[in-house]
């Protein structure tokens, strides 16, 4: 069975961190993540997968960040002018991977995980090599885009903030992926449109 | 000054930005650490940012540090001592 297909979609923005059943779900600490890894672990959730049953060892995450963690990066820069410094907190997330760590730790994951900083259009080409090389059986794919408002003022850039997530496995889903499936955003809308049809 | 433990609750909560619990959940003697709160430590490193911020206590020696980190009532203690006047 070489065919792998996306299973779940989901796209979320700071507006879904309100809802208190799924953010509730993720622990007494999803408070002190920085804002990409509380939208990139709160997509990861939206997809109401269940691993158990899985080897946590055979699912892999990939991650690509449109602006790394140039947003914390700003927030932690700019808490030098504070007294005490910046929050040691924040330091943690001054890593574009930082958010592939948060859903790995939440979900127990142990599989290969990749980070790319750049657009959503890598994320599901290299995933799907995982599971097609025998790496993964399946894989949490998300794509982030933060841009804060004060890195906005640095970078040629407006300010966003949303996460998508597809999760990728062998069989067949609610899309069979192809070599040239790489528009995640478009393909999460796609698969918004199949749900709501059936 | 001996400080308030519900106050040094309240901004340890705002501080590591703790879900779901309020200053009456948190036992004055419970430990901060591994069990009781379950804090780690990232939140030690915040919580000494926290000393500094609101109380101007800067902690130089981790030993020193230490036995006032054992619970909202070690740390509350450790506060009156410390707080500059």
């Amino acid at each position: 069975m070489n065919e792998v297909s996306i299973f779940a979609a989901s796209v979320v923005n700071p507006a879904d961190l309100a809802a208190t059943h799924l953010v509730r779900r993720l622990g007494q600490r999803f408070g002190r993540l920085d804002l990409q890894s509380q939208l990139a672990l709160l997509a990861v959730e939206s997809l109401e997968l269940d691993f158990s049953g899985w080897a946590r060892d055979r699912i892999g995450i990939c991650l690509a960040t449109g602006t790394g963690s140039l947003s914390t990066d700003v927030s932690f820069w700019q808490g030098w002018n504070g007294v005490g410094g910046p929050s040691p907190t924040l330091f943690a997330y001054t890593l574009p991977s930082a958010a592939i760590g948060e859903i790995a730790i939440h979900y127990k994951l142990t599989g290969p995980n990749l980070c790319f900083v750049g657009d959503d259009q890598i994320v599901l080409p290299e995933a799907f090599d995982l599971i097609r090389r025998g790496e993964a059986d399946g894989c949490v794919c998300i794509f982030s885009e933060v841009v804060s408002v004060e890195l906005a003022k640095i970078i040629p850039a407006t300010p966003a903030a949303s996460a998508w997530a597809i999760f990728l496995k062998r069989g067949d889903g609610l899309h069979k992926l192809r070599e040239f499936d790489r528009d995640m955003k478009a393909l999460c809308t796609l698969i918004f449109q199949i749900k709501s049809a059936v | 000054m001996q400080v308030s433990t519900h106050e040094l609750k309240s901004k340890i909560i705002e501080s590591l930005k703790l879900q779901d619990i309020t200053p009456d959940q948190i036992d004055d003697d419970a430990p901060l650490f591994g069990t009781g709160l379950g804090l780690d430590s990232i939140d030690a490193l915040e919580l000494v940012v926290l000393l500094e911020k609101d109380y101007g206590i800067v902690i130089k020696d981790i030993e020193e540090g230490r036995p006032a980190f054992r619970s909202v009532k070690t740390l509350a203690d450790f506060i009156a001592a410390k707080r500059p006047q």
